[in-house]
């Protein structure tokens, strides 16, 4: 006889908001797909509205601190702040989206919208994730979602070959990762984050045991993969340029944030109390991260290839988070990418902003003039170059600081003099930018500037708004980020 | 229980050596006189023309592709109606909202024309 | 132990080569009922009523020369025959042709082997049966062949989809994958009046995973001259055609064990109940082969995918509905 079943434990208003996303989702595929609606922002509107919803239902869930469906789930305060910045970046990014459909009609159809909810939805529950398999089907969802997304312009070579190269390396990495989980539960015995923790708390011998750090070792691969770390970032340039401009900013911000998550999650909590020497490999790897990214886009024309190593570089800054440890430099990390989110799309925004139909603008010489020609969308993006920089009193300027300053105290003096270096570095492509936009003469005659819809006039002045207010008055977020670090119960 | 294996390991024994003698033993007693037009392909008496794997209709990927996504569903089925006399009408709502967003899946691969065969 | 070995290897040997004569008559029996329905005699001269034409195919089959065309993939040539005759044939292990006996004051279970998976066993055996008209028709390099491989390919991966959910409706009901556990659940009440639409499904399914007209669009002869078989000659090519009469045997006992109560019946014992449902269901496939045209190509699919597709899903789910209620 089969032996008794015992039903697992569902709670289903945990995942209330990944829920009514991935409902959102269908319903925009149906719609399209029976023609219901003849408009041409009408998708986008109705996946907005779910979009915005489901954030709202998000807050119904602050301050709970418990785990769902047998420890899969855990709602705290993390996946709150994580959820909250991936909505914000869908949000954004649906904005940008209904401007880009201009240029490429193509993306206005539901398969593009409830695609983007998917990888939303994966990245969400990556941040909740409380179990190696969920982390991983999760990251699953994300990242093949994300392979159609960059994939998007069928016509375009650069797009194709950029989801071709993207979907190749991603799956290879995918199975570092896959990997690195069967080692780590091969050497705990557990694929439970909580209980990880404690079994490492209670045998700290296993930290030296070979399978858990080869465990460690492919695990780190397989998410440095998807932040673009050093030596694994080689995909990056390629691929956000082949990209449609606003998948760019998406994946950009939302793989970082998830991935991020993620590296947390297991790498700062079950793992933050391994020996010195794994968080050396970090260290190298943050500063290789930093430098590299900096040094290449320094000769770069075009502004989004510029853009995609500044992507490797600021992947460098957060690493240094997790390279401090402790709970002060989570909050510094889910702070950064709260503002990384608002100043990245909305760089990309503005490139996705210029062009014509089938093209965009995105070298230098296109910029030039422009923000005497356009002065809002010039001052938009200097607030998002100089965020991007870290000058203040911009957001990415606080977030800097909050990371470095965890950095000190916990006595990686030199980590963060070479994060300052780095940053002084980038600061001369940042304003190279606007040096362009506003010192030199209009180059490119034909640079149309199509008028700006409501859309995106919101999606960018919410962004701006959001790196202005993330960088003058910080002290919410902060306590909100402070109160949102992952503590296991 | 693995007894109950070893009649498979027995029969796979001997439906493999059924198939494997019998080609053998064919082609030890019939006649051999092969020539050049015995071993050309045969289309109907005309010499065949071109290469004889053509591309084959990207329709038949389209399937085989929609097969995957409907047997892994089915696969997942199965463990969920073995356990169904325990799980009762919550199991039946899981398994109904389960279904439901395939038949979505299936809904448009049927409107965006996959299903058609020209 | 070893005593244990050599009964199970026995039985094994004994049920294969009742079940091979079974199958060999069975092509007999389907030219005999085809000719009486089209006002023929059937095969008449080898034997009386041509009890051993059979016998005399196998020969004549044995004794015609083996071609291998110049452009064939030899070792899958040769594999595909010996894949699409094993597949069906290890199928038979776990067809519960009937309950305990006792003989020589022995308890003998009339099935050889009752696993756990049974039914999950069946299905993926049997679609492995499909790789031998695939690899056959793609290796014989010969473009009807290679047509021929495709479709069935195709047919075959489809109908297994609608005979699966038709399955699961069994399951259903038995709450087991053993197909003896799924026999004893039907003691009462057999599956065919419980789940009527399931059984039709099945049928149907099991039809088009056999090639069998109207479905036999694989090897359609006035399209693909005889398809994916087509480059096959003498005991290569009869291996296919006792492959697919064993795949037609497998059938007929499926049948009769998922739905049509197993060796559940009145008066008679079960073995010969058995036989019975699993001759008439085998009757029937033959009957309705004499019945129906063939089917286009297109229809074929647009059968599957658009109707007994949704309706085996549709199905599952009213089954599972009823079943929760009462």
């Amino acid at each position: 006889m089969s032996p008794e079943f015992i039903l697992p434990a569902v709670n289903f208003q945990c995942i209330l908001p990944q829920i009514l996303l991935s409902l959102t989702a269908l319903l925009v595929l149906l719609v399209d797909v029976f023609g219901l609606v003849k408009k041409a922002n009408a998708l986008a509107l109705i996946t907005l509205a779910g979009v915005v919803f489901a954030t709202l239902t998000l807050f119904s869930g602050t301050g709970l601190q418990e785990t769902a469906f047998s420890g899969m789930i855990l709602v705290d305060g993390f996946s709150f702040f994580l959820n909250l910045t991936i909505c914000l970046i869908l949000i954004l990014t649906i904005l940008v989206s209904m401007n880009y459909q201009q240029f490429f009609p193509g993306i206005n159809s539901g398969e593009y919208y409830s695609l983007l909810i998917f990888a939303a939805v994966g990245m969400s529950f990556m941040a909740a994730a409380g179990n190696l398999i969920l982390l991983f089907v999760a990251l699953e969802l994300m990242s093949v979602s994300i392979y159609v997304l960059v994939g998007f312009h069928k016509d375009n070579l650069r797009s194709i070959e950029a989801a071709l190269k993207y979907f190749l390396m991603g799956a290879f990495a995918t199975s570092f990762l896959l990997l690195g989980f069967a080692f780590l539960y091969g050497a705990t015995g557990t694929m439970d984050l909580l209980t990880m923790t404690e079994f490492i708390r209670s045998n700290p011998e296993v930290l030296s045991s070979g399978l858990f750090l080869s465990g460690v070792l492919l695990t780190l691969t397989g998410l440095g993969f998807k932040i673009s770390m050093v030596p694994f970032h080689m995909w990056t340039p390629d691929v956000y340029e082949g990209a449609p401009t606003v998948i760019t900013g998406f994946m950009a911000t939302g793989v970082k944030a998830a991935a991020f998550a993620a590296l947390v999650r297991i790498f700062m909590v079950p793992l933050g109390s391994l020996p010195i020497d794994w968080s050396m490999l970090l260290w190298v790897a943050a500063v290789l991260t930093m430098t590299v990214g900096n040094i290449i886009a320094l000769v770069q024309d075009s502004i989004k290839r510029m853009l995609a190593y500044s992507g490797i570089a600021h992947a460098g800054y957060l690493l240094i988070g997790v390279v401090a440890g402790g709970e002060l430099a989570q909050a510094g990390i889910l702070y950064y990418l709260l503002v990384y989110a608002f100043m990245n799309i909305g760089a990309f925004g503005v490139l996705a902003l210029l062009g014509k139909k089938e093209t965009e603008y995105n070298t230098l010489q296109e910029f030039s003039g422009l923000g005497l020609k356009y002065p809002v969308l010039g001052l938009a993006m200097a607030v998002f170059m100089f965020s991007l920089a870290g000058i203040p009193p911009t957001g990415g300027f606080m977030g800097k600081l909050y990371i470095f300053s965890a950095a000190i105290k916990s006595g990686y003096v030199w980590l963060v003099v070479l994060g300052a270096l780095n940053s002084v570095i980038s600061i001369y492509y940042y304003l190279r930018v606007i040096v362009v936009m506003y010192f030199q003469e209009s180059g490119a005659e034909d640079v149309a500037f199509p008028a700006p819809s409501p859309a995106i006039t919101l999606g960018l002045g919410l962004a701006a708004a959001g790196i202005m207010i993330l960088g003058v008055f910080p002290s919410y977020f902060w306590v909100l980020a402070q109160n949102s670090v992952f503590v296991p119960m | 229980m693995l007894l109950e294996y070893i009649p498979i390991l027995y029969l796979m024994l001997v439906a493999i050596g059924f198939g494997v003698i019998t080609v053998i033993l064919s082609s030890l007693i019939g006649p051999k006189k092969m020539t050049r037009e015995k071993a050309a392909s045969y289309e109907c008496g005309l010499p065949s023309e071109g290469f004889q794997y053509f591309q084959t209709p990207i329709k038949f990927y389209v399937f085989a592709l929609l097969f995957l996504i409907f047997d892994l569903e089915c696969i997942f089925l199965y463990p969920w109606a073995v356990h169904y006399n325990q799980l009762g009408l919550f199991g039946f709502v899981e398994m109904l909202i389960f279904i439901c967003i395939l038949l979505v899946c299936y809904v448009y691969v049927w409107k965006k024309g996959a299903l058609e065969w020209d | 132990m070893s005593e244990l070995l050599l009964t199970l290897a026995v039985k094994s040997v004994l049920v294969v080569s009742v079940c091979m004569l079974m199958v060999a008559y069975l092509t007999l029996a389907e030219r005999k009922i085809l000719g009486f329905i089209q006002l023929r005699y059937g095969p008449n001269r080898v034997g009386y009523w041509g009890l051993l034409q059979p016998i005399a195919d196998g020969i004549k089959a044995f004794l015609k020369e083996e071609l291998t065309p110049a452009n064939a993939d030899r070792k899958v040539f040769l594999l595909a025959p010996i894949i699409s005759i094993a597949a069906p044939m290890l199928l038979l292990v776990v067809i519960p042709f009937g309950d305990t006996v006792t003989l020589f004051g022995r308890e003998f279970t009339l099935y050889l082997s009752n696993p756990d998976i049974g039914i999950l066993f069946v299905l993926g055996i049997s679609t492995l049966g499909s790789y031998g008209g695939v690899l056959g028709g793609w290796a014989s390099g010969n473009k009807y062949g290679y047509i021929g491989g495709v479709r069935s390919t195709a047919m075959m991966v489809s109908y297994e989809l609608s005979m699966a959910f038709a399955v699961i409706c069994v399951v259903l009901l038995s709450n087991s994958l053993s197909l003896v556990d799924i026999v004893h659940s039907q003691a009462g009440v057999w599956n065919i009046f419980k789940a009527p639409v399931a059984f039709l499904i099945f049928l149907i399914s099991g039809l088009a995973e056999l090639n069998r007209t109207p479905f036999d669009m694989p090897e359609a002869e006035a399209e693909l001259c005889c398809g994916y078989n087509v480059e096959y000659s003498s005991m290569k090519f009869a291996l296919f055609f006792f492959g697919e009469y064993t795949h037609l045997f497998i059938l007929g006992c499926l049948t009769t064990t998922l739905f049509l109560g197993g060796w559940h019946g009145p008066l008679l014992p079960g073995i010969i109940w058995f036989f019975i449902k699993t001759f008439a269901v085998i009757f029937l496939c033959i009957w309705q082969r004499a019945t129906f045209p063939r089917l286009r190509w297109d229809f074929v699919m647009k059968l599957e995918w658009k109707f007994l597709l949704p309706l085996a899903i549709v199905n599952v789910l009213a089954t599972g509905f009823i079943v929760a209620i009462f």
